[in-house]
């Protein structure tokens, strides 16, 4: 009794990547929320914040409009939101029964990982590009230039890795939508207010720069707006060996690569731990 | 030598929180055979298929699919099988075109050999016209018939159905088993997991009845039909309250051979005897005699309904209730239908071979 096989499987390990990548790009291009209206909020926030705040901020802050001081703090906001929507695409494959049909498939399962991590990090850049655009129609100015745009972009990647890896875990220990959105969403506003996003943590409370001294977010947004204005914006830790916004940017880096680390190991054990136990 | 699609040895599943749900099972599945597990709900058949996939790693015993160790050579194992997950499993983001296409990637299907296939296996489940709409809108049916081909696309010689057909109306079913029947006549082998007797008895060569992790019986239909102990006599009376006094009539007068099973039901009595159909007439004397009306009558092959009852009832007499319980419970899940409707795979089979060119 022969059945012909010949169509056994020889993928390599970049087509797996590809397919996974592919199948992501198309559900975030086709699904409107993924890629527009998760900006309305960020948006919505860029508007407001400037036009109800501006006058009183800029006064402020040393001579930076507060358009320019804010933007940072936005586009931070773009990465946590779209890092969110990572574990919602997980929890929505776990419901659809597509991850358990990944993990029967003989695609590599650090492939399959990778695929999908790549479709969330293009997904960043280009929101973080049309926030980072739409800024500077409203008056925004990027010190540091285009290099510092592409910068940005690359530092709202680096950052969007630990909140993706706690939405992910998230999606793996609730398995259902609406407590991963309720869980990812709950915390993003009170994180931005108690970090340096809206306002120079110096005007804030001495218990709101406490807490902003172990919040990611201060982290994130003090590296984008260290690139946004070219100078050491960073008030949580005192560095000056490196000079100008590099006093910002290592020391901000150094922490968002130990989150990234920490978190990304807890996702990783949490998620094969969902693929290799019980699968019900 | 016999070549073997499936070859489970001792095979034990725990989970992690105590739950035996699989235990002892060998299951010994030919090349080419259309194989049956039949069970209750939570009689552990999605445990094993599950193990049989790679999904889950056997707790104990030993695991070989199409001649890969399920847990040394768990990716060879997935590559030349096919698997249809009880709960519909498609993206409901894609189109019907993109889930097949994104399937055929997974299982590393030729680009030069993925638009025609795709083309095929569209056509086969009967999706063509609908190729380039989003999954999302289609009815349960369709989005079934979708899954169906996706498990498809690499036409593995060795398929997993996992109750495929629950929640099918009767027109589908019929048109699924046709389709399976078609692709394991082309040589496919088939491991089929359902709660519907006729389905087993339709489709497959031989079955295992599983109940609570553990094989309680195993042969052809035809066997398991004979081990129910003869045919069935149905007698509806016109007053079922007499029905213990009935039972007595046709216990009493020694009316059957040795061996017959009287039991009432709820409109009257059933006698499982071998002379069940010759001795018919004679019962319905006797209860005449005895002035109980009859009003209506029934002699039949047992199906394999009589084979699981009989099966599962026999195993534990202490846990007689249980079972019982369990057994309505299968019963009325055999009999309600949700919805959706499957398809064919065989002309997937068939078109795929038609064009089977070694990339």
């Amino acid at each position: 009794m022969s059945v012909q096989t010949d169509d056994r499987y020889g993928g390599s390990f970049a087509r797996d990547v590809w397919t996974t990548f592919v199948r992501w790009t198309i559900k975030s291009v086709r699904n409107p929320f993924v890629l527009v209206v998760s900006l309305v909020q960020p948006i919505i926030f860029l508007v407001l914040f400037t036009q109800v705040f501006g006058g009183v901020a800029t006064s402020a802050l040393e001579g930076v409009t507060y358009e320019t001081y804010l933007v940072p703090a936005i586009v931070i906001q773009v990465a946590l939101v779209a890092a969110a929507t990572s574990g919602i695409g997980l929890v929505n494959d776990i419901e659809n029964g597509m991850f358990e049909k990944t993990l029967v498939s003989p695609m590599n399962r650090v492939a399959v990982f990778v695929g999908k991590t790549l479709a969330e990090v293009v997904r960043i850049i280009a929101q973080v590009t049309i926030v980072l655009s739409l800024g500077v129609v409203l008056g925004a100015e990027i010190a540091t230039g285009l290099t510092g745009a592409v910068a940005i972009a690359g530092i709202c990647v680096l950052f969007s890795v630990w909140f993706t890896a706690f939405s992910n875990v998230l999606a793996v220990v609730t398995r259902d939508e609406e407590s991963t959105i309720i869980g990812a969403n709950l915390l993003q506003l009170p994180l931005l207010f108690v970090s340096s996003a809206f306002l120079p943590l110096a005007a804030l409370p001495t218990w709101i720069q406490t807490v902003a001294t172990f919040n990611p977010i201060t982290y994130g947004v003090d590296a984008t707006r260290a690139v946004m204005l070219g100078e050491d914006t960073m008030t949580v830790i005192d560095v000056t060996r490196f000079g100008g916004m590099w006093d910002t940017l290592v020391p901000a880096i150094v922490v968002l690569v130990g989150l990234a680390l920490a978190f990304g190991s807890v996702a990783i054990y949490a998620i094969s731990r969902a693929a290799s136990a019980d699968v019900q | 030598m016999t070549e073997y699609a499936i070859e489970a040895r001792d095979v034990a599943v725990t989970y992690a929180d105590g739950t035996e749900a699989v235990r002892d099972v060998d299951l010994l599945v030919e090349t080419g055979e259309f194989f049956g597990f039949l069970g209750p709900n939570g009689a552990g058949k999605t445990t094993l298929i599950k193990t049989l996939v790679t999904l889950l790693h056997p707790t104990d015993g030993t695991v070989t699919v199409n001649g890969f160790d399920a847990v040394a050579e768990p990716q060879s194992v997935r590559a030349t099988v096919g698997y249809m997950a009880q709960e519909t499993s498609i993206d409901p983001e894609l189109t019907a075109r993109e889930n097949l296409r994104f399937a055929c990637d997974a299982y590393g299907v030729s680009r030069a050999k993925r638009g025609n296939r795709i083309d095929e296996l569209l056509e086969l489940v009967e999706l063509t016209d609908v190729a380039d709409k989003v999954a999302d809108d289609f009815s349960g049916g369709m989005k079934k018939r979708l899954d169906a081909a996706t498990a498809l696309v690499h036409r593995p010689p060795l398929v997993f159905l996992d109750e495929p057909t629950t929640g099918l109306d009767p027109a589908a079913r019929n048109r699924l088993w046709e389709y399976f029947q078609r692709i394991n006549d082309e040589g496919t082998t088939v491991f089929l997991t359902t709660q519907y007797l006729e389905e087993a008895d339709q489709l497959c060569d031989r079955l295992s009845v599983i109940q609570d992790g553990a094989v309680v019986a195993d042969g052809t239909p035809e066997t398991l039909k004979r081990r129910v102990g003869g045919e069935i006599l149905a007698v509806e009376l016109a007053e079922p309250a007499e029905r213990e006094r009935a039972v007595a009539v046709a216990r009493d007068e020694s009316l059957f051979a040795e061996g017959a099973t009287i039991e009432p039901t709820e409109s009257g009595l059933a006698v499982t005897a071998r002379d069940a159909r010759t001795r018919g007439t004679d019962l319905l004397v006797a209860l005449r005699d005895a002035d109980i009306g009859v009003v209506g009558f029934d002699v039949r092959a047992p199906t394999l309904d009589d084979v699981f009852l009989a099966v599962t009832g026999e195993r534990t007499e202490a846990a007689a209730a249980d079972d019982g319980d369990v057994q309505a419970e299968a019963v009325s899940n055999g009999g309600d239908a949700r919805e959706a409707t499957m398809t064919d795979d065989g002309e997937t089979g068939a078109a795929a071979d038609a064009n089977g060119v070694s990339r």
